[in-house]
C-alpha cells in the first residue's frame, strides 16, 4: 500500500498552488510592512532562529529539487524532531506531500501548520490555500471552498 | 533362542546361492554399469544442489532492526552521563585521539567520537570524527567532518527479524574481514586452502595418523571447503556416508567457485554457537554476539577467540569455559606467530589480554524483545513474508534507546519495591510515544524486560478503569453550550436500571459521595458517582463517539459501565487513545519504522508521518488543564514527588474492580507513557493507580528530557472567573469564584453581583480580614 502510494506520488506532477509571498525555498526571507509590529514575519530563518533545524531545511529542498523525495521527507522529519512546534516545518512537509501525491496527509499536516502559525494572516492565508488544495485533490469541493474562504478573509483583513 | 536358530538355517542356504552369482563376469559389468548411471546420477544431483545452496544461501539474511540514530547538535538535550551511556551501549572503545571507528576519548566535558557511518534514505553518514562538548545537560557545541554542526551517531542494531528459521547472520563481505583473521584461520583450519581442490590428502592423512593413535575419531582432516560443505547441506554426524557424500561435494564446489568465493562463504556460515534456539552463524554475528562489536573493529586476541571456538564452540565456549577457551585462544595466537601474521612482541601483548567478552544477554542485539515484535507486526502488515526473508533489509524503527532503558528501569525499580523477587506475580507494561509524531520510542511487556514471551503491552486487554474519564469529559465539553469545567455534577448514589439485569449502582473508591462539585474537581479526584451521572447526562453514544475519535477501535457495548472504564483495553491501545489529548486533537498512527532500506542501503519504503485533525482544540486545551490539574493537585499527584512543578505534565489514574489494573496516562508535550500494572491472571492486585502506576510513570519522565506543555490559551479559550454555581461569571476575589478555561458558547452571560462589578480583589482582602475577626 506504501509503495502505491510512494510510485502514485512519482506520478503526480508537482505543483505549486499554494501562492502568497512565501516562496518555496527555506532561505527566502519576506520582508513585512513597516507598522506593523504585532504581526510576525514568518520564513524559515524567523521560525527556527539559529536552530540547527535549518541546515536540515536546506538540504531537504535541495533533494527536493532533485526529485528525490524520499531524502526531503526525512530530512524534514528530522528537522521536525528538533523542532516540534514549527510551523514552518509542517508546511514544508505539508507541501512535499502534495507533491507525492498524497493529499490526504498534506491537509493534516497543513491543519498543523496553522495551529501553529504564529500571528501573520498573509502566512496563515497561505496554509489555509494549502488546505484548500488538499480538499481539492481528494475530492472535498465543499472543504475546499471553506478553505478558500478562510484565505480571502485573511488576505482582507491584511489589504 | 531356539526359534531364530531354526530361521538362520534356510537364510544361510540362499546367501550360498547368491553367492555363486556374484562370480558371474556379466553381472559384475551390470553391476558397475549400474553403479556408474547411478553415480553419475548421484553427482550430478549432488552438482544441482551444491550450485542451488550456495547460490541462494549466502543471500538469505535477515532483516535487521535498528534503533534510531542518535541525533547530535548544539542544543540537544543530552547529559554526559548518557552521552557516555550510548557510546558503551553501542561498543565504542575508549581510545586516545578516537583513532579507528568506533572509537572515542573524553576528556572532561570534550569528546572526540569516530562514528562508524550508515546509509540511510537521506544518504545517511559518513565514519568521521566529531569533536563535541557538553554542558548543563546539553551539548553546547559540534564540529563534524566538514564543518558542520550536525551529525548522527550509526543508528544501534536492536535485533533482526526472520520469517521462520531461528538462523541469523551478519554478512561480512571478505574485503572487510580483518586479514589477520583469514590468517589465523588457514593457520589452524586448513593450511593447504589455496592449493588443494576441495580435499586435502595431506591433511587426511595427518588425520588418519591422529585417529589412530587416539584409538577413534578424534579429527576430521577436513578442508575448510568441506566443512562448509558439512555446515551447508549435511548434518553434524560423523558417519562414513556423510563422509563419502561430503567429498564429491567439496570437489565439486571448488570447480565451480573460486577460492575467495568459498573463503567468504566459509566465514560468514561457520557455527559459532547457540544463544537459546538461536544458533550463531559466522563470524560477523560471532563478533556481535561474544564482543557485541562489528568483526571489523576486534583486536587480535579476539579475532583468534573467534577462531579457536571453530574446533568445538560448545567445548571452548568462552563464557562458560573461559579457561578452555583462553588455552585455545592463545595456541590460535601462537600459531599465527608461527605463521608470521603476529609480531614477537604482539604475540607477548595479546597472550596477556583476558577474553573479554560481553557477558550474554547484555547486547543491545536482542535487548528489546517487546519492542521487536511491535516491529515484526507493523511490517508482518506490510511485506508478506518471503520478502522480509530474502532480501536481508535494513529496518530503521522509531526506538530511542535512553526511553526504552529509562522505561525498563522505571517500571523494574518499582515492581522491585512492591514485590520484591515477583513472588505476588506483580507485572506490568510501559509504552512511550513521541506523541507529535506519533513514533513509538519504548515499549516495555515485563518486569524482566529482555524475557520473551506475553507481550503485555501489545496483548493485555485489560479495563481501563478511570482512564476512560477524560474522554466523558471531552464528549461533554464538546457541548460548550452544556458544560464547561465549572458546571455542578452531584456526586451521590445513583441507579441506572438495566434490561435483564441487577440495577447499575456505581460506588466511589472511598465509599464516600461527597456531594456537588464541578466537573474539573469530579476529574481531578475522580470521582465516580459523578462522573457516572454526567456520563448518563451526556448520553452512551456520545462518549462511545468520543471514544472512537480518538482512536479506540474496539467494540463498544452501550452499558453504563463503559462510563466508569470496563471496556478493556492495551496499554498501546491506550497511546493511541491518549495521543489526540496530546496534541490537541491531531491523531496520529502510532509507527515503529520510519524507512525500510535493501542489504545496499538503498530506500525501498518509508513510513511518512501522517497526521488528521479529528477534534476541536478549544475542548482539548480545556481537558487538559483539567488533566495537568489531576497531576498537580489530583489522584496523579504523587508524579511531583519525582517531576518538578515546572514541567507541566497532564495525564489520569485508572484503577479497575478490586484493585487488578493500575493505570496512568499521561504527557509531557514531547513524551507521551501509558503504564500498566497487574497480574497476568487478572487476580486482584492490591495495586490503583496511584499507588502501582503513577510512580512508575513519574520515574520515567523525569529521566528523559521533558517540554513542558503550552499553557497558552488557543484563540476561542479564555480564563473566566466564574461563581460557585458554574451558571454565572464572578470576577477575582469574589466568594467562592474559581478561574477556568472556557470556551465562548460556555461563557454565562449574566454575571453574579460581585462580578458585574469586574471582581473586587480588595472586597476579597475585605471580607478575608472580616472573616479573620468575625
Amino acid at each position: 500500500m506504501l509503495l502505491a502510494a510512494m510510485l502514485a506520488g512519482c506520478a503526480t506532477t508537482p505543483t505549486t498552488g499554494t501562492g502568497g509571498g512565501y516562496g518555496s525555498s527555506s532561505s527566502s526571507s519576506s520582508s513585512m510592512p513597516s507598522g506593523e509590529p504585532r504581526q510576525q514575519p514568518v520564513d524559515a530563518r524567523a521560525d527556527l532562529q539559529g536552530s540547527p533545524a535549518l541546515a536540515l531545511l536546506d538540504r531537504a529542498e535541495g533533494a527536493r529539487n532533485q526529485g528525490n523525495m524520499s531524502a526531503a521527507g526525512r530530512y524534514l522529519e528530522r528537522a521536525l524532531n528538533m523542532e516540534p512546534d514549527s510551523s514552518w516545518v509542517y508546511r514544508q512537509l505539508a507541501r512535499l506531500r502534495l507533491e507525492e501525491g498524497d493529499a490526504h496527509s498534506a491537509e493534516g499536516l497543513a491543519l498543523r501548520a496553522l495551529r501553529l502559525a504564529p500571528y501573520n494572516p498573509g502566512y496563515q492565508a497561505e496554509l489555509w490555500e494549502l488546505v484548500a488544495t488538499a480538499r481539492e485533490r481528494q475530492g472535498d469541493e465543499e472543504g475546499a471552498r471553506d478553505a478558500r474562504k478562510r484565505a480571502q478573509e485573511l488576505r482582507r483583513g491584511t489589504a | 533362542m531356539a526359534k531364530k536358530a531354526k530361521r538362520a538355517a534356510p537364510r544361510r542356504r540362499k546367501k550360498k546361492a547368491s553367492a555363486r552369482r556374484w562370480i558371474s563376469g556379466r553381472f559384475l559389468a551390470k553391476v558397475l554399469a549400474v553403479g556408474l548411471v547411478a553415480m553419475a546420477a548421484g553427482l550430478i544431483y549432488l552438482d544441482a544442489l551444491v550450485q542451488e545452496r550456495f547460490d541462494s544461501h549466502v543471500w538469505q539474511l535477515p532483516a535487521r532492526v535498528y534503533a534510531r540514530p542518535v541525533e547530535l547538535y548544539p542544543g540537544r538535550v543530552l547529559s554526559r552521563a548518557d552521552m557516555l551511556k550510548m557510546l558503551e551501549l553501542m561498543r565504542y572503545r575508549q581510545a586516545p585521539g578516537a583513532p579507528t571507528p568506533g572509537s572515542y576519548s573524553v576528556n572532561g566535558n570534550q569528546l572526540i567520537i569516530h562514528t562508524r557511518g550508515f546509509r540511510d534514505s537521506d544518504g545517511g553518514e559518513p565514519s568521521q570524527r566529531l569533536n563535541l562538548r557538553l554542558g548543563g545537560g546539553e551539548i553546547t557545541a559540534l564540529q563534524a567532518g566538514q564543518g558542520g554542526s550536525l551529525a548522527r551517531l550509526e543508528p544501534m542494531q536492536i535485533g533482526s527479524i526472520h520469517p521462520g528459521h531461528s538462523e541469523d547472520r551478519v554478512y561480512v563481505p571478505l574485503d572487510r574481514v580483518p586479514p589477520l583473521m583469514v590468517k589465523m584461520l588457514l593457520a589452524t583450519e586448513d593450511q593447504d586452502f589455496y592449493e588443494h581442490h576441495g580435499v586435502s590428502l595431506r591433511g587426511l592423512a595427518r588425520a588418519m595418523v591422529a585417529n589412530i593413535k587416539a584409538g577413534r575419531l578424534v579429527q576430521g582432516g577436513s578442508t575448510l571447503t568441506q566443512q562448509l560443505v558439512k555446515n551447508f547441506w549435511l548434518t553434524q554426524d560423523r558417519t562414513l556416508l556423510r563422509k563419502l557424500v561430503e567429498l564429491p561435494m567439496a570437489v565439486l564446489l571448488e570447480l565451480h567457485y573460486s577460492k575467495d568465493q568459498i573463503l567468504e562463504a566459509y566465514i560468514n556460515e561457520v557455527y559459532l554457537g547457540q544463544d537459546g534456539s538461536r544458533s550463531i552463524h559466522g563470524m560477523g554475528l560471532g563478533a556481535q554476539f561474544y564482543f557485541g562489536r562489528p568483526l571489523e573493529e576486534l583486536e587480535p586476541h579476539q579475532l583468534a577467540t573467534l577462531v579457536g571456538l571453530l574446533k568445538g564452540p560448545s567445548w571452548y565456549d568462552p563464557r562458560r569455559r573461559p579457561e578452555r577457551s583462553l588455552k585455545r585462544r592463545n595456541t590460535v595466537l601462537q600459531v599465527a606467530r608461527q605463521q608470521g601474521a603476529l609480531s614477537e612482541e604482539e604475540l607477548h601483548r595479546f597472550s596477556k589480554r583476558g577474553l573479554e567478552v560481553v557477558p550474554r544477554g547484555e547486547s543491545p542485539l536482542y535487548a528489546f524483545p517487546a519492542f521487536i515484535d511491535l516491529v515484526r507486526r507493523q511490517l508482518a502488515r506490510d511485506y508478506p513474508p518471503e520478502v522480509l526473508g530474502v532480501d536481508g533489509l535494513r529496518i530503521h524503527s522509531t526506538l530511542d534507546v535512553l526511553a526504552q532503558l529509562a522505561a525498563e528501569k522505571a517500571l523494574r525499580d518499582h515492581l522491585e519495591s512492591k514485590d520484591p523477587g515477583g513472588k505476588n506475580h506483580l507485572n506490568g507494561a510501559v509504552v512511550v510515544v513521541a506523541p507529535t509524531q506519533g513514533d513509538v520510542l519504548a515499549v516495555v511487556s515485563n518486569r524482566r524486560s529482555r524475557e520473551h514471551g506475553f507481550n503485555r503491552a501489545l496483548d493485555a486487554v485489560r479495563p481501563i478503569g478511570s482512564l476512560v474519564k477524560p474522554a466523558v469529559v471531552l464528549a461533554a465539553l464538546e457541548q460548550p453550550k452544556k458544560y464547561s469545567l465549572a458546571t455542578i455534577v452531584n456526586d451521590e448514589p445513583l441507579s441506572v436500571p438495566l434490561r435483564n439485569n441487577e440495577p447499575w449502582q456505581p460506588k466511589n473508591f472511598d465509599n464516600k459521595s461527597l456531594g456537588p462539585m464541578p466537573i474539573h474537581d469530579v476529574l481531578v479526584r475522580s470521582r465516580n458517582q459523578a462522573l457516572a451521572r454526567l456520563g448518563m447526562d451526556v448520553g452512551l453514544n456520545k462518549v462511545a463517539e468520543t471514544l472512537k475519535t480518538l482512536g479506540v477501535q474496539r467494540d463498544i457495548s452501550l452499558y453504563p459501565s463503559i462510563l466508569l472504564g470496563s471496556l478493556g483495553l492495551t496499554p498501546f491501545e491506550v497511546a493511541m487513545m491518549y495521543q489526540p489529548l496530546a496534541t490537541g486533537g491531531f491523531s496520529t498512527p502510532l509507527r515503529s519504522i520510519t524507512d525500510v532500506l535493501d542489504k545496499d542501503g538503498q530506500p525501498i519504503a518509508r513510513y511518512p508521518i501522517t497526521t488528521e485533525e479529528v477534534l476541536p482544540q478549544e475542548p482539548v486545551f480545556v481537558l487538559q488543564q483539567a488533566m495537568q490539574d489531576v497531576v498537580d493537585q489530583g489522584t496523579g499527584r504523587g508524579v511531583r514527588a519525582k517531576l518538578p512543578a515546572s514541567v507541566k505534565v497532564a495525564g489520569k489514574t485508572g484503577t479497575s474492580d478490586n484493585f487488578r489494573d493500575a493505570w496512568f496516562a499521561g504527557f509531557s508535550a514531547n513524551h507521551l507513557a501509558v503504564v500498566w500494572v497487574g497480574r497476568d491472571d487478572n487476580s486482584p492486585a492490591g495495586v490503583s493507580g496511584s499507588s502501582g502506576a503513577v510512580p512508575v510513570w513519574a520515574q520515567l519522565m523525569a529521566s528523559l528530557p521533558q517540554r513542558s506543555l503550552s499553557q497558552k490559551p488557543p484563540a476561542g479559550v479564555e480564563w473566566v472567573w466564574m461563581d460557585p454555581s458554574g451558571t454565572l461569571v464572578s470576577g477575582e476575589g469574589c466568594d467562592g469564584a474559581r478561574r477556568y478555561p472556557m470556551l465562548p458558547a460556555s461563557i454565562p452571560e449574566e454575571a453574579d453581583r460581585c462580578g458585574s462589578r469586574g471582581g473586587d480583589k480588595k472586597k476579597g482582602v475585605l471580607q478575608w480580614f472580616k472573616g479573620w475577626f468575625d
